[in-house]
């Protein structure tokens, strides 16, 4: 396949991406930060409650979350690196890549969430679990996108039919997308997992 | 296309509609029904009960004019897809989308409204745990109906995005920002599951932050709507 170079932006100050997927991006991060905010506040009232539930997870699940997430980051970075230099062809198989690393991520959640309901551990059980499972619920949704996102920008990487820019817009967009999902997981995994209660 | 092939007839009248509905939903259902913000759902029956027989009247009046101006956000939603179609094609799935996606939210306001004004209409003769039961059923229906908003945020949403021009109508921010909200409202899944707390229907998540966010981008949504109107019919 021909290397189409893309467009120099190097001169450009702009975000990488979409600037209305940046709006997203920010406004979902905003979200989150209540997330953790309602949490913290949950937590400075019942800081017992929240310890020994926290003793419970099984710090494993989160660490191979965390490992697998950033794995597949890493990957979605060269994808977008490899898309600035116009090398359409192994974009794409970055981006199969990227995927295919991040997808033991909802397996490794299905088993970790079985395993807390198989104890008789549920949404109900206490606030800290309400809040855990609502969390690494939402999580796993912007997750389960992530994974349609990058099946559509696998397509788009080698579709001529869409001019070089456009086509590295919408991956530069979509990486944004799937390093949010890093993101909110980490910050995830040292609230839930990692901060002891004082 | 031409200035003269577009009919914009009432699209100003019917966008005006968008924030009225607000502005009467806010306070009939809102204030009179004293739902903005709800009875806590751990709140006793006689606390609810008492407020529906000491202000039916004022509940009533309320719910009447919710359910009398709930069209309006339909008429509003078909003035936002009459633009949508000059951005994509007429018969294109998004904009018939857009266009159900009001239709149907009008009647998840309506039918728990009733439900509310049903309450209001002899809770003297009701017992206390009637017109709490009332009062959630029109709770859980209002909140658990969001599928149905979401349908038309998505569309408005993915059809703005499309807009080809160099200054598109609706702005990227915030086509993203209908997106967001039609994600957000995803949240209202767990509503059921609590009593108290951020995800009860009277919550930080589930009612202050869910229903400020669509209640903004309604006016915000109409003031681009006028100006593409105008665009439109210079044939921008």
């Amino acid at each position: 396949m021909t290397a189409t170079t893309a467009p120099d932006r190097a001169s450009m100050a702009t975000l990488p991406g979409d600037s209305g997927v940046w709006f997203f991006i920010v406004a979902d991060m905003c979200a989150f930060a209540v997330f953790f905010l309602v949490f913290s506040a949950g937590r400075a009232a019942e800081p017992a409650l929240y310890e020994t539930s926290r003793r419970m997870l099984d710090l494993r699940f989160g660490l191979a979350n965390t490992l697998i997430l950033l794995t597949s980051g890493a990957f979605m970075a060269q994808a977008a690196r490899t898309a600035q230099r116009g090398d359409w062809q192994r974009t794409r198989t970055l981006l199969i890549v990227t995927m295919i690393t991040g997808l033991p991520f909802g397996l490794s959640k299905a088993l970790e969430w079985s395993a807390k309901m198989a104890h008789g551990v549920t949404l109900t059980t206490n606030e800290f679990f309400t809040y855990y499972f609502i969390f690494t619920g939402v999580h796993f949704l912007h997750f389960a996108i992530g994974i349609a996102v990058l099946i559509v920008l696998m397509r788009t990487a080698t579709d001529t039919a869409k001019p070089a820019d456009t086509r590295l817009r919408w991956i530069e967009a979509g990486g944004a997308y799937w390093h949010m999902v890093d993101l909110l997981w980490i910050v995830l995994f040292a609230m839930l997992y990692l901060l002891r209660a004082a | 296309m031409s200035a003269a092939s577009v009919d914009t007839r009432y699209w100003r009248f019917c966008a005006s509609m968008g924030p009225l509905f607000v502005l009467v939903f806010y306070l009939c259902w809102g204030i009179l029904g004293h739902n903005f913000p709800p009875f806590s759902p751990d709140a006793p029956a006689s606390e609810v009960a008492t407020y529906f027989r000491e202000n039916a009247g004022s509940v009533r009046f309320g719910m009447v004019m919710a359910m009398t101006f709930a069209p309006a956000y339909g008429v509003w939603g078909y003035s936002v897809a009459k633009v949508l179609e000059q951005v994509i094609e007429k018969d294109s799935i998004v904009v018939q989308l857009a266009r159900v996606g009001a239709a149907w939210t009008v009647i998840t306001l309506l039918v728990p409204t009733s439900f509310w004004l049903t309450a209001a209409f002899r809770p003297e003769a009701l017992p206390d745990w009637m017109i709490q039961m009332l009062y959630d059923m029109a709770w859980l229906l209002i909140d658990l109906a969001y599928a149905v908003t979401s349908v038309q945020l998505f569309a408005i949403g993915a059809g703005f995005l499309a807009d080809k021009r160099a200054v598109p109508f609706v702005p990227k921010w915030l086509a993203w920002y209908g997106i967001w909200v039609g994600f957000m409202f995803v949240l209202e899944c767990v509503m059921p599951y609590f009593r108290n707390g951020a995800f009860a229907r009277s919550g930080i998540l589930n009612f202050w932050i869910e229903f400020l966010i669509w209640m903004a981008w309604v006016p915000v949504l109409t003031a681009y709507m006028f100006k593409a109107i105008g665009r439109i019919e210079r044939g921008e």
